[in-house]
């Protein structure tokens, strides 16, 4: 087995591989398989990388909790220093077809804003009249670190603004940049398209939308990482007295989603943890059906958790308006079952991993399969990264529920299959 | 450089670890104290394709030239540095010396039986989970055991353990065989059930339609064991009263403990263990395969209870360290971080203690292994002869940055914050970058590692005429180098005190933690520090020197 490593001697061509998704697995992915002496292309479908963790708050509460959201910071610095990586945001795969590579083709959304120009000084930012039309990444890591929104934009409404355009003394902005196509080959594949979180509009009874004070874990990650800290959003007041409410759209087999989305349990704990440790007087209940592990020593955690948490094994059902923009829970006490009305400053709705949107499709492209579920299903149950189609892989969400750590871990294993598929051996095998 | 690699434990893991890296042209020398290797079967249920794949995996190991396998055999001692390790191995009371260039630690995890914790003593009608699939895997056509009213199978799970999803999974597989022979009932009582892993949550719907029953308590049942005779009592939560049960059989979980070497094995490798006892520490900087030392990798249920595909997730990722640890064997030489002044050292192993990495060693003096070193500071900032400079942070470097920074003239307090490279100096830049206000006499400083910060630099700040000063650090348990941040907490402290003798005012200097994508935060501490400096007017050294 310890074949010649010298048909991937340095001097060769490097093969390359095409990561599709830019979250933390396709992130880790590309990293490791430079690693591994490979180009990689790595497509993004939005105007930035880093997914959806590169959205999540420290959780750090007296210590580090151990969420792994500062990883993703880590990883995406190391990516957009590797030359080897080339980055396609704002793309899409097109079309694949298999000769004795991979050719593919890429759609490519105008990105307007040129990277290699733009010096990240964020005029156009704070001088666009339109509100939303110019966004800025979650990062200092994103580059660049702004995008333009083509449905908000004035320009693209009726040519009406081209402030931005004007204002840049770099010329960075190209408002005209038309869309284009990219045609390539590579010599293997990673699907790591990720997830969409649950909406909660697919469960009325929450009325998701209609109370501002009802948010989702999403909102609530987004808001402690921009913020520092939690808000009643109807009147930016500190809530007094926070509900999460787990299981939102996850373990659901009414609406068809029969799995455990494995990390809602963990995110809802840790954030409720860091906002108690800001405001110790906040009062946190989190109604669940069971609570799943996380990380190591896990027992030990819980255990802190239920000293300043209270924990209620009920699922509400409709949530109501109360006074002062609250909202009313009803739920069953757990010892005699008799119905319990509360209200609450802030509700947070646990929404679960579900399968990406564009799953189908790219199944479809690369002839791959999906679960009863719709995640990308895997071929030998003790690999999680094989598929059905010899050097395609998968890692990430996109092949079912995991945490951050997870991900990247199966990001890796699916760098090492790639490099064993593409027949990279580094050992000194003349030795012997 | 060595191309050998150790691994560890002659499970299923550390048989895949061998395979996988012995592909990766790496010769293999693979331990196991016991007799022989896949000698157990893995914890979680496989499909039988996966049954084959295992029996064909061990074929090729123990046929493969590249690895070596050796069993009764233990590591005694661990010395050199990666890529140049050496290990002494004890097999039957000989001692056998192979260099390696990297280690891997593949033990599997050990299975204790919970009857005791559950006050119940084994017998014919109180059977480990183990003990039970046993049963059923034996005797299935001649019934149960316990004679013919053997009907009724109570099983308990995560009341006196927290468990997990693979405890869960064995004994929802049970159940749901107890439950499709005839006239038998599984009642499952449990804590939370957990399924977070694929496919656990279909299963758990599955029993429950074919009539598996479940009852999830809160507390601790009353079990009552009189003979051949059990009485299971508890309040439910769903029906809202007390529930008592009178099982044939109890089934009782088992826990996923630590293998039992694990303790002596940290101590010969010099690598760190987590609370419950497994190895790795509780740090997301290590994750998936990382100990604390270069070269030495952990994983499978080695570092946490897992099953056997999460266990070769980590075995593919072992294979990616070695190969970017060793390559192809003649890696270049590695660059110099940290370096020791021969004649200002006094040899008294302070910085061989406060190593975190373990990258230095002895040699009639104290060496740093370049390949080793990851840089941190730690033993430049401990060392109390200051024989130890950074290659990149020389403390006349910092000095004189230190120095600089206060030079300019600004309205506002003039503030000081020595950012650790992996958190606050990010956060900071992201501040920058996002336009956040920073109070206007802020100077950041960057080092490697808050434990780097000298008690020194803290006093040179003040000197130059700093306001206030910051020492900034990645939150406890988040440190790369482990305690980076517990000694610049506690140079802090040290600091503190001199300032208060020479009548400072101690508030001045700060310590606080931070994550590196937490910019709000980063602007809510030096904005902090500026309103105090605001109350607490200039720096009267300063003052001094002006007037
Ligand atoms: C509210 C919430 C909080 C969470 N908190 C935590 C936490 O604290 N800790 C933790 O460990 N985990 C947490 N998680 C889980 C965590 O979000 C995931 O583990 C992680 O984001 C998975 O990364 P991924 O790369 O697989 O997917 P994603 O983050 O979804 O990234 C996929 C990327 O691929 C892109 N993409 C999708 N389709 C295509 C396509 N066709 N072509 C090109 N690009 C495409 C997407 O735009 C996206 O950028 C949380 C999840 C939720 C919902
Ligand atoms: S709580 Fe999360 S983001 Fe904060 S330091 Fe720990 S792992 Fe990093
Ligand atoms: S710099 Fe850190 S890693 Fe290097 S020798 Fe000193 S203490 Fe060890």
């Amino acid at each position: 087995m310890n074949q010649s490593s010298e048909e991937n001697s340095q001097t060769q061509t490097p093969k390359k591989v095409l990561v599709i998704g830019g979250g933390i697995a396709g992130l880790t992915a590309a990293w490791e398989l430079t690693r591994l002496n490979l180009d990689v292309e790595l497509v993004e479908r939005s105007s930035f990388l880093g997914g959806h963790a590169i959205q999540f708050c420290c959780k750090a509460a007296d210590e580090c909790q151990k969420c792994g959201a500062c990883s993703v910071e880590k990883r995406l610095l190391e990516v957009i220093q590797e030359p080897r990586i080339k980055v396609c945001l704002r793309s899409e795969l097109k079309g694949m077809n298999r000769n004795s590579r991979f050719s593919y083709t890429l759609s490519r959304q105008p990105l307007h804003i040129d990277p290699k120009k733009c010096t990240n000084c964020g005029l156009c930012f704070e001088k666009c009249p339109a509100p939303g039309a110019i966004f800025r990444g979650y990062s200092k890591n994103n580059v660049p670190l702004y995008a333009i929104n083509e449905g908000k934009c004035l320009y693209f409404r009726d040519r009406s603004c081209t402030l931005c355009q004007d204002l840049c003394s770099e010329k960075a902005i190209d408002l005209d940049q038309e869309q284009g196509q990219i045609s390539d080959e590579a010599d293997a594949i990673v699907v790591a398209s990720g997830f969409q979180a649950f909406d909660p509009v697919d469960k009325p009874r929450y009325g998701y939308g209609i109370n501002k004070n009802l948010i989702t874990a999403l909102d609530l990650e987004r808001m402690l990482r921009e913020q520092g800290d939690v808000v009643r959003p109807s009147d930016n007041k500190a809530p007094k007295k926070i509900a999460f409410i787990q299981c939102v759209g996850s373990r659901d087999h009414k609406l068809g989603h029969g799995f455990c989305s494995q990390v809602c349990c963990a995110y809802a704990m840790r954030m409720a943890e860091a906002i108690r440790h800001r405001h110790p007087e906040t009062k946190v209940s989190i109604f669940y059906m069971d609570i799943q592990n996380c990380g190591k020593n896990f027992s030990k955690f819980y255990k802190r958790c239920k000293d300043s948490i209270r924990f209620v094994r009920f699922m509400p059902g409709d949530i109501f308006q109360g006074d002062q923009d609250q909202l009313i829970l009803f739920y069953g006490d757990e010892k005699d079952g008799h119905a319990v009305r509360e209200p609450f400053d802030l509700v947070v709705l646990s929404v679960g991993i579900m399968p990406g949107s564009s799953n189908a499709g790219l199944a479809d492209m690369l002839k791959l399969d999906l679960d009863e579920h719709g995640f990308f299903s895997f071929a030998d149950p003790l690999d999680s990264t094989s598929t059905s189609q010899p050097g395609i892989f998968l890692a990430g969400t996109a092949q079912g529920p995991k945490d951050i750590a997870d991900s990247m871990a199966q990001a890796g294993q699916a760098a090492r299959r790639v490099g064993q598929y593409l027949g990279i051996c580094f050992g000194n095998s003349t030795t012997y | 450089m060595d191309t050998t690699v150790l691994v560890i434990g002659g499970g299923w893991n550390g048989i895949k670890v061998s395979f996988e890296l012995a592909c990766a042209g790496y010769r293999i020398v693979l331990i196991e104290s016991g007799t022989s290797i896949g000698g157990q079967a893995p914890y979680d249920h496989l499909a039988s394709t996966s049954k084959q794949e295992l029996s064909i995996l061990l074929d090729r190991v123990k046929e493969d030239e590249g690895i070596e396998v050796l069993v009764s055999t233990r590591p005694v001692s661990l010395t050199g540095v990666p890529g140049d390790f050496h290990i002494r191995l004890e097999q039957h009371g000989q001692i056998l010396e192979k260099a390696t260039g990297a280690v891997v630690v593949a033990l599997e995890a050990e299975r204790v039986s919970m009857a005791e914790a559950y006050r119940l003593s084994p017998g014919e009608n109180v059977l480990n989970q183990s003990q039970f699939e046993h049963v059923l895997a034996s005797t299935k056509e001649r019934g149960l055991p316990g004679g013919d009213g053997s009907k009724d199978v109570l099983f308990l799970v995560g009341l006196q353990q927290e468990g997990s999803p693979l405890v869960m999974e064995r004994a929802m597989r049970s159940a749901l065989e107890i439950q499709a022979s005839e006239g038998c009932q599984a009642t499952v009582l449990v804590g939370n059930v957990k399924l977070a892993e694929d496919g656990l949550e279909s299963l758990y719907k599955q029993s429950r339609e074919k009539g598996v029953l479940y009852f999830k308590l809160k507390g601790f049942p009353r079990i009552r064991q009189n003979g051949s005779n059990l009485r299971v009592g508890f309040f439910d939560g769903v029906l809202h009263g007390d529930v008592e049960l009178t099982p044939d059989l109890l089934v009782v979980e088992e826990a996923i403990r630590p293998h039992p070497e694990i303790r002596d094995l940290a101590r010969v490798l010099g690598v760190d263990t987590d609370a419950e006892g497994f190895f790795q520490a509780d740090n997301v900087h290590y994750l998936p395969v990382r100990s604390n030392r270069e070269g030495i990798y952990v994983m499978g249920p080695a570092r946490r209870p897992c099953n056997l595909s999460h266990g070769w997730t980590d075995a593919q990722n072992a294979v990616l360290a070695v190969c970017h640890l060793l390559r192809e064997g003649k890696r270049l030489v590695p660059k110099e971080k940290a370096k020791i002044h021969r004649g200002k050292c006094t040899i008294c192993l302070t910085c061989f203690r406060v190593c975190p990495h373990g990258a230095i060693h002895w040699d009639n003096r104290a060496v740093i292994s370049s390949a080793a070193c990851q840089g941190c500071g730690i033993c430049a900032g401990e060392c109390p002869m200051d024989a130890i400079q950074l290659v990149d942070y020389r403390d006349d470097q910092m000095e004189a940055q230190i120095l600089a920074s206060t030079e300019k003239g600004v309205d506002g307090p003039q503030i000081i914050a020595f950012c650790c490279q992996n958190s606050a100096y990010e956060a900071g830049q992201m501040a920058r970058l996002f336009g956040s206000s920073l109070p206007e006499g802020l100077q950041i400083i960057k080092v490697p590692c808050a434990g780097k910060v000298d008690v020194e630099y803290i006093l040179t700040a003040f000197e130059a005429g700093a306001d206030g000063v910051l020492v900034l650090a990645c939150h406890k348990d988040n440190c790369k180098s482990q305690q980076g941040n517990t000694f610049a907490e506690w140079r802090v402290e040290d600091a503190g005190r001199m300032l208060e003798e020479i009548g400072m005012e101690k508030e001045r200097l700060h310590f606080a933690t931070i994550a590196s994508n937490m910019s709000v935060e980063f602007v809510r501490i030096t904005r902090e520090m500026e309103d105090k400096l605001k109350e607490l007017g200039p720096n009267r050294i300063k003052k001094q020197a002006a007037g």
